[in-house]
């Protein structure tokens, strides 16, 4: 296929690629007050680093390291933002969503390896205890600590903030609730702040600001230098503690798994769908999160033969359409080949839907007693079977079908002019790639949502 | 010794003091830590006559009973003492009147008052309220005791032997002992308030009668616990059984062998260079644990929760053994840089004998992993050649798109654990030549400088290598269309838009999700008058030539639509969508994109 290397772009330096997309995010002002902070945080680190080398001291190290994993959230930050503003390009389907994730990922498990870093260190300095000079240790933990919360608390990160808040909570966390469970009891104006559960970025720099002060008053009082290496062993611990979690549930998304706590929800849809009339076997269901929190998933429906697939793709879709947003829905009969008596009719009546457009409908006028759950009418005098297919929708009728030569509407739908010339001009003009395809469906009259996927503007739970 | 003769309080009036001031100075600790541990052991004496007393108690007949006994029992053991003392010492007292008042308090408060208080306590309030109101009131009191132990009027009362109104010079209670009640009051609280465990379990669901059901189990899905001989068993025949995870796990033995060896002469020697060294080797091989981890889970069946099974987890695992190296680059080259500025004299005479050591192993290791690197290389472009052969097979009219086309230059060998592993194995070569070089040029021409040079070379070198890796390991994670395929793919929906019957379709997703599953979905419109199984059959046959093998098709005809639209909206939205309709009406046709 030459045509795609034909239209590429020139091949632009990284940097320009970077400066570029950067271009995308400095309209923010958001952006401008992280690279604030950005900025401040590389000298902080860079003070600190030479604090640390003139102490000699690795607790304050492992701590530095804590800054530095700031500097990492300040970029994922940053990255959220771009997420936001970019659209799914054809080659990454999905959009960009899953860079956030895997910047989380990617900045937890450095922080980890910092930390095992600090590890393997303090153990070659439990061999050789070195001198710990205590001069700038107390305002390098103090400068940390309060740069740390400054940051921690000033700048709205959103994905660490999901991250923190639907991860599993750290060992820290637990002792420390447990701690202030009891605290609260005897002092309940604590509860708001400790109570649910402490942001684990706030207690580790808070708990190793404490193993830092502990450190130095220990060394200036006693000169006993090992409580540095066994400090920075904590501080190291304590870092695993707080980001394991985190990588745990990011690298879970990462994997394409089924979360946990939505598995009960599914179960109960997959049950409804299983039991919608003509199916019959619901099969290789994936169900995995796209970003944090939006769902996509696929799944193959067996159906009875004489069963109609559109209606029941609909049922299906309509189903599993509220929890999972991005759905693909095969439905497979078996021996299909083999024509049988009951699909005669059912073909027919499937194609009698295109008669419908043309006779025009009252319009609007029964929609009040219509009930929008089911399609099917619905008998008043006798109970009804819970879906009996077969039988035109009666939320069909929605008068719409008359003009089905019109202009598509919908927001799906509308703004294809500009995305899709500009993807003929960049070269990418094999049409059948990318999530902009959506307004090249033949139907005219679908309604916008179920058009093309727009996942961009979707609020996060 | 002479410790035990100098008696700082003054003479000792009885036997029995003296005797306790000995053992306590025979223990070695300080007179009022002495106090401290007569205390504690009064204490455990307290506890186990209180274990023994509700058995006694019965026995006996009554807690009373009991307790009038127990008082008889130490009056008649103490009798002995008081009669030899009194016979043997001369009597300091006065007045035995005088010593009535504090007589009568004690006997009060410890017998009668405890007891009492103690009875009503326990069987009018619950256990552990109890013990967590009592432990206040046990401070508390300590705590005025404390206060007022100097005070006149207590003077009274335990004025036993001492001239009353003596001006004393007495311990004060100072704000250490006042916090630290608080303190002990605080914890007390704590430790006895009833726990409030067991809220983590998930709310399932509800049962029949409406109850709530949890689920305490952490992951319920996944295993059942095994014995631990077995677990290890089951695993080695896994290790073993796979090629990847066989060669890792040699490797991993040999590796820590030398470490263990290093360690153990380090040891011997007593050479902290080499114990330090046997730590970092140790430290590297937590990279290769890992890989043969996620090279042994990514053949785990597929659960609920892991629906495509666990083959990505070595994608994961290769990003992560990316990140490790980037980071041990990154620490190197702050080491060499901080050295090229300051370099150090170094003692080079151990370093040659444990580096030639660390790359024959890594050596040994190389060999191995890059058979298998290529291995693993040719057999997917082997596989993929087979793919495009039947392909052909299938399908005659594309006959003429490219066959020779190469895989991506890094992306060809797909296992990026087994690759992950091997960079890191690379990166520990690499850094035994830079010392064996750098040792050399030392010691032939004392250049100290080339020891810097040769770490930020070799940190330059890994940070270029392992790039490769991230990149790809990123695009995958990233749910990327696989580079790979990008031009079967192509082709395959440009044929896939000439079916008969085929209107367009939408949302074409396409990504690797683990080395030997691609995954795809699309959706797809048809005109109605055409049956869905056979377009799903030709969709299918297609993309799996593509090299897709986990697909899922969505086939929509106009009536789905229709379906939709009557299912999910409401009134007012088709009050909207029919406003709309009417302002568009007067839109020319055929202006829109089609």
């Amino acid at each position: 296929m030459g045509t795609i290397h034909l239209f590429r772009k020139p091949q632009r330096s990284f940097f320009g690629k970077l400066l570029q997309e950067f271009g995308l995010v400095a309209a923010d002002r958001r952006t401008w007050k992280i690279l604030l902070f950005g900025v401040i945080n590389l000298t902080c680190t860079g003070f600190l680093l030479m604090w640390c080398s003139s102490t000699n001291s690795i607790a304050l190290t492992a701590y530095t390291y804590l800054t530095i994993f700031d500097l990492f959230s300040l970029m994922t930050c940053l990255i959220s933002y771009w997420v936001m503003m970019r659209k799914p390009s054809p080659v990454y389907s999905f959009g960009f969503e899953r860079l956030e994730v895997l910047a989380v990922f990617a900045s937890t498990v450095l922080a980890q390896l910092g930390a095992l870093f600090i590890l393997k260190e303090s153990v070659e300095r439990f061999l050789e205890q070195p001198e710990i000079h205590t001069g700038r240790l107390l305002v390098g933990t103090f400068v940390a600590l309060s740069f740390n919360l400054f940051t921690m608390l000033s700048i709205r990160n959103k994905p660490f903030a999901y991250v923190s808040e639907a991860a599993s909570t750290s060992w820290l966390q637990e002792h420390v609730a447990d701690l202030s469970r009891s605290v609260c009891g005897i002092i309940p104006g604590l509860s708001s702040v400790f109570l649910p559960r402490m942001n684990p970025f706030v207690l580790i720099d808070l708990a190793g600001a404490f193993a830092l002060c502990i450190t130095y008053m220990l060394i200036e009082i006693n000169n006993y230098f090992a409580v540095d290496t066994a400090s920075a062993i904590a501080i190291a611990l304590m870092t695993f503690g707080t980001m394991y979690p985190m990588s745990v549930y990011s690298g879970k998304v990462l994997l394409q798994t089924t979360p946990p706590h939505v598995i009960g929800q599914l179960d109960k849809l997959l049950r409804e769908v299983s039991t919608l009339d003509g199916v019959l076997e619901v099969r290789n269901e994936h169900f995995w999160t796209l970003g944090f929190g939006s769902l996509a998933g696929s799944v193959h429906v067996r159906i009875r033969r004489d069963a109609n697939e559109q209606m029941v793709l609909a049922h299906v879709t309509n189903r599993l359409y509220t929890l999972v947003s991005t759905l693909t829905v095969q439905i497979f009969k078996d021996d299909w080949i083999r024509p049988s008596l009951p699909s005669g009719p059912v073909a027919a009546n499937v194609l009698n839907f295109s008669d419908h457009h043309i006779i025009p409908m009252p319009p609007l006028k029964g929609i009040d007693e219509l009930n929008p759950v089911t399609s099917t009418p619905t008998k008043p005098s006798s109970p009804p079977p819970e879906f009996s297919f077969n039988t035109p929708g009666k939320n069909v009728n929605p008068v719409i079908l008359l003009n089905t030569q019109t202009r598509p509407y919908g927001l799906g739908l509308n703004h294809g002019h500009i995305p899709y010339s500009s993807m003929v001009n960049q070269g990418l003009g094999v049409p059948g790639i990318g999530a902009t395809q959506g307004f090249r469906t033949g139907f005219t009259n679908i309604p916008g949502r179920y058009g093309t996927n727009n996942r961009i503007g979707q609020p996060r739970p | 010794m002479a410790k035990m003769a100098e008696h700082p309080e003054g003479h000792h009036d009885s036997a029995l003091t003296h005797m306790l001031y000995t053992a306590i100075a025979f223990l070695g600790v300080a007179d009022h830590k002495g106090g401290v541990l007569l205390l504690v052991l009064a204490l455990c004496c307290k506890v186990g006559f209180h274990t023994a007393s509700r058995k006694l108690s019965l026995d006996v007949g009554g807690a009373k009973r009991l307790q009038a006994l127990s008082h008889l029992v130490s009056v008649l053991l103490l009798c002995p003492w008081v009669i030899v003392l009194s016979v043997t010492t001369e009597s300091k007292v006065e007045s035995w009147f005088s010593l009535i008042t504090p007589f009568t308090t004690v006997i009060f408060f410890v017998m009668i008052l405890d007891f009492y208080v103690d009875a009503i306590c326990s069987v009018k309030i619950e256990v552990n309220k109890c013990a967590r109101y009592g432990s206040f009131t046990v401070f508390i009191s300590a705590l005025l005791f404390g206060n007022f132990w100097t005070h006149p009027i207590t003077d009274q009362l335990r004025a036993m032997n001492r001239a009353a109104h003596q001006e004393s010079t007495e311990h004060v209670l100072s704000g250490g002992v006042v916090v630290s009640a608080i303190f002990f009051i605080l914890s007390a609280n704590i430790l006895s308030s009833p726990s409030k465990r067991g809220q983590k379990g998930t709310l399932i669901g509800y049962s029949p009668e409406g109850t709530p059901l949890y689920n305490f189990m952490g992951d319920a899905f996944q295993h059942t616990s095994q014995s631990i001989p077995r677990f290890i068993k089951e695993s080695l025949k896994q290790i073993l059984e796979e090629n990847d995870s066989r060669q890792i796990f040699y490797f991993l033995c040999l590796n820590l062998l030398f470490t263990f060896v290093e360690l153990f002469y380090g040891v011997l020697t007593n050479s902290l260079g080499l114990i330090s060294d046997g730590f970092h080797m140790l430290f590297d091989c937590s990279a290769l644990v890992m890989g043969l981890f996620a090279a042994l889970m990514s053949r785990w069946k597929a659960t609920r929760i892991f629906s495509y099974g666990y083959g990505r987890i070595e994608i994961l695992s290769g990003f992560i053994n990316g990140l490790f190296l980037m980071v041990i680059a990154f620490f190197v080259f702050m080491e060499s840089v901080a050295r090229l500025i300051d370099p150090p004299e170094l003692d080079t005479h151990m370093l040659t004998p444990v580096s030639v050591g660390g790359l024959i192993v890594n050596l040994i290791g190389i060999c191995a992993f890059s058979h298998a690197h290529n291995h693993t290389h040719g057999a997917s472009q082997g596989s993929c050649h087979s793919s495009d052969h039947s392909h052909s097979h299938h399908t005659h009219s594309h006959s003429d798109h490219g066959h020779g086309h190469s895989h991506g230059p890094a992306g060809g060998g797909m296992n990026a654990n087994m690759r992950g592993v091997f960079l890191h194995v690379l990166a520990d070569t690499l850094g035994s030549v830079g010392v064996i070089v750098s040792t050399i040029l030392i010691e032939q021409f004392g250049w100290f400088i080339a020891d810097p040079l040769c770490s930020l070379f070799i940190a330059i070198l890994i940070f270029l290598s392992v790039i490769p890796l991230i990149k790809d390991a990123c695009q995958v994670l990233l749910l990327r269309l696989p580079p790979e395929y990008e031009k079967e793919l192509h082709l395959a929906l440009e044929k896939i838009q000439k079916i008969e019957g085929l209107i367009s379709y939408r949302d074409p997703h396409f990504w690797r999700h683990s080395a030997n599953i691609v995954a795809g979905t699309i959706h797809i419109q048809v005109t109605s008058d055409v049956l869905e199984q056979r377009i799903v059959q030709q969709v299918t046959g297609i993309l799996k030539d593509a090299g897709v093998n986990n697909l899922t098709i969505q086939v929509e005809k106009e009536a789905y639509f229709q379906h939709m639209s009557g299912l999910s909206t409401g009134f007012h939205d088709v009050l909207a969508m029919t406003k709309q309709m009417e302002s568009m009406k007067y839109y020319k046709d055929g202006t829109y994109i089609m």
